[in-house]
């Protein structure tokens, strides 16, 4: 799975988690989404690891700045073939 | 998920059926949090409306409890009775916020507290050399230390306590110690789990963690990096378990478990037709392994009726050969003596179902309906709704299984009342063949040589009390839900005259039939709680109850007693009590609530068929 698909699919995890409809774009960070903060920061993170199948290792998520980031990460995480 | 996306654009008043119906199957955490905010979105909208009636629900414990609390609020909404208003304690504060009596946690005033303990601390830290003895006493301390928990909410605040138990740990470590010494957190945490249970008081109920985690399977409940980032208790799937679980024992502390199954015959409780194959061909017994299957289930439902739940047929047979099995198939471990009400016939299933919950008393919502046939499941579903349905499948091997899980009988104890009650009901029809033998009711009632007994709450009745007021749903003028806590208070409280009466005849105990809760405010004695069991309708129980509530209103200087009606789905059978019982309409209030009033001196006491002995009020201190 490529970067763009990716973020095609986050888009729906969004959907999923945010009131409010929310562009994903790589360049989207929690600054630009009022109910992103902490508390649904975990439930999305939670929401994302089991729609792609991947397993974040500790303190990588928290590295991320915005969305192209996770979605680097994502890939990267991915298993592989 | 699609499909409810569409309901929620075009504003369908499907949505809510269909929220419901993915919420009771929802597993996973992705497709639970969409429906949360799939749901908050429809509230947003105006598509659905967030209750009125709202629980005030404090959570408090050693973890991060977002979005725990979220789910359970959604399930709760969902599968429940309403909204939960939550407060949540910080993160890891909760002894602290217990034992405070000044904490907010008390300010905020719950109805039910929830409490998830910290794994981290139910560990055992004395020396790994220690004798049995003194790691047994450190595991009971944990346990106590927690029940006290429980105890201290409950003074504090008079909530009840939802309290969730242990995991076990799922990794192999420490291999052969794991269960010959407590030093092993796997042993430490079952023994401190079976503390808990053992010593559980009454308000208090356990969330058992440590079965759910079992269930799904304890190494996909942990996921320690959610642990490190942001102190989740569990794996998101266990998550959902565990919020689903805490949801369902809020909804069980209002709601009553069913109380009969009705079975299907050809094909549900044996294999074949019992018309067509006769009595030598159907497929029942340890001969071959469908009829063992068969035969599992009935064993089953066997335990069920031992556990105080009423077994009923309802079949498409003639009745001649439908109950040939039941006296003559030697594989047979239901007998007719096991079923309380039995309709062989062809008549609509639909209507069958009506007829038995007539017959037995009770509310047609007390009744689950099991049949292999997915036609049947669909025409009960479609005509009488109210009616929880089990398609059994064409695999008898899981027809236990799935009345296993399905939930509805899971009461929190068993009662003695509870295991008389298969006999009761058959002393019911016993007296309904006596009373087709009497000319007039008055003879009637004289020869069941009736006994009653009016006692004040107090706090041995009490579990009884809270269970009567749960279940009644038909002779109920008030239907207002008291939990066992609640019933408590009002022994405690002054203000209340509140009682119970039991009623026997010569067929038998009937037990605590009927609940009254009087409260005196000034010249008025208001009845806030009327209710009866339906077993004992027209049997001059409601006379003998009036005369003393106003026997009552008198003793406390009171010149009225005012009787209010709040109509529900259920309660129509009680629209008219007070005025055919002498009171007089005062005034309609809001939802067709009616109240009436009685001025005590224009009273005219009711004579009766039942030996009354009422027990004073000053000895009622004595039972507790």
């Amino acid at each position: 799975m490529q970067r763009q698909e990716v973020i095609a699919k986050l888009q729906e995890v969004f959907d999923g988690a945010f009131l409010q409809k929310v562009t994903v774009t790589p360049e989207l960070s929690a600054r630009d989404v009022e109910e992103w903060d902490s508390l649904a920061h975990v439930s999305l993170i939670m929401a994302v690891e089991q729609a792609f199948g991947v397993r974040f290792r500790v303190g990588e998520v928290e590295a991320t700045k915005n969305v192209g980031d996770l979605a680097d990460l994502i890939v990267k995480r991915l298993p592989k073939g | 998920m699609q499909t409810l996306r569409q309901h929620l654009e075009s504003a369908s008043p499907a949505f809510e059926s269909e929220l419901t119906a993915q919420t009771r199957d929802v597993r996973e955490f992705v497709e639970l949090l969409q429906l949360c905010t799939l749901r908050k979105r429809a509230i947003e909208k105006g598509l659905l409306k967030a209750s009125k009636k709202k629980l005030r629900v404090a959570a408090v414990g050693g973890a991060n409890l977002h979005p725990l609390v979220d789910f359970i609020g959604h399930f709760a909404a969902v599968l429940g009775d309403g909204e939960c208003e939550f407060w949540i304690g910080d993160y890891d504060n909760y002894n602290a916020e217990i034992l405070d009596a000044e904490s907010p946690l008390y300010e905020f005033k719950p109805d039910v507290v929830l409490l998830l303990p910290s794994e981290r601390r139910c560990v055992y830290s004395g020396p790994i050399d220690s004798s049995r003895s003194v790691q047994e006493e450190a595991a009971r301390r944990v346990a106590g230390d927690l029940i006290d928990l429980c105890a201290r909410i409950n003074e504090g605040s008079g909530a009840e306590v939802i309290v969730g138990n242990f995991r076990l740990p799922p990794y192999f470590d420490p291999g052969p110690m794991r269960n010959t010494s407590l030093i092993s957190d796997y042993a430490f945490r079952r023994f401190v789990n079976s503390e808990i249970g053992f010593r559980l008081p009454s308000y208090a109920y356990i969330c058992d963690i440590e079965f759910l985690s079992n269930r799904r399977g304890n190494l996909a409940g942990v996921d320690d990096r959610t642990w490190f980032e942001s102190k989740q208790p569990f794996a998101a799937g266990l998550l959902v378990d565990v919020a689903r679980e805490y949801a369902h024992i809020l909804n069980q502390l209002t709601r009553a478990p069913k109380k009969v199954v009705v079975l299907d015959l050809d094909n549900t409780l044996w294999g074949g037709v019992i018309g067509d194959d006769g009595l030598e061909g159907i497929e029942l017994g340890t001969t071959s392994p469908r009829g063992e299957a068969f035969r599992d289930f009935q064993k089953y439902l066997l335990e069920l009726s031992k556990r105080g739940v009423l077994l009923a047929v309802c079949s498409k047979n003639d009745y001649d050969k439908a109950i040939e099995p039941f006296e003559k198939h030697p594989e047979m471990v239901l007998r007719l003596k096991d079923i309380v009400c039995f309709k062989a016939n062809w008549e609509p299933k639909s209507d069958n179902i009506r007829l038995i919950a007539q017959e037995l008393n009770l509310g047609v919502d007390s009744l689950v309906f099991v049949d292999d046939n997915p036609a049947e499941i669909e025409i009960v579903n479609q005509f009488v709704p109210e009616v929880s349905t089990i398609w059994a499948g064409d695999d008898p091997s899981e027809f236990a299984a799935k009345l296993k899980d399905s939930r509805f009988f899971e009461s929190r104890s068993v009662t003695s009342e509870d295991i008389l009650r298969v006999q009761q009901y058959k002393q019911e029809s016993e007296r309904q063949q006596l009373l087709s033998s009497f000319s007039d009711m008055g003879s009637y009632l004289k020869s069941l040589e009736m006994t009653g007994v009016i006692t004040p709450f107090n706090k041995l009745d009490a579990p009884r009390i809270a269970q009567l007021i749960a279940k009644s749903n038909q002779f109920n003028l008030t239907t207002r839900r008291r939990t066992e806590a609640e019933v408590l208070d009002i022994v405690e409280n002054e203000r209340f005259s509140a009682f119970s009466m039991r009623l026997s005849d010569r067929f038998g105990d009937h037990g605590l039939i009927a609940v009254v809760v009087g409260d005196a405010v000034g010249e008025d004695f208001m009845i806030d709680t009327w209710l009866m069991s339906c077993r004992v309708l027209k049997r001059q129980v409601e006379e003998e109850i009036l005369n003393e509530i106003v026997r009552l209103a008198r003793e406390r200087g009171c010149a009225r007693v005012i009787g209010k009606y709040i109509p529900t789905a259920k309660n129509g059978m009680v629209r008219e009590l007070y005025p055919k019982m002498g009171f007089m309409h005062s005034r309609e209030e809001d939802g067709g609530t009616q109240i009436y009033v009685l001025h005590v001196t224009e009273y005219r006491w009711s004579e009766t068929a039942i030996a009354l002995r009422t027990e004073t009020y000053a000895t009622a201190g004595s039972h507790s």
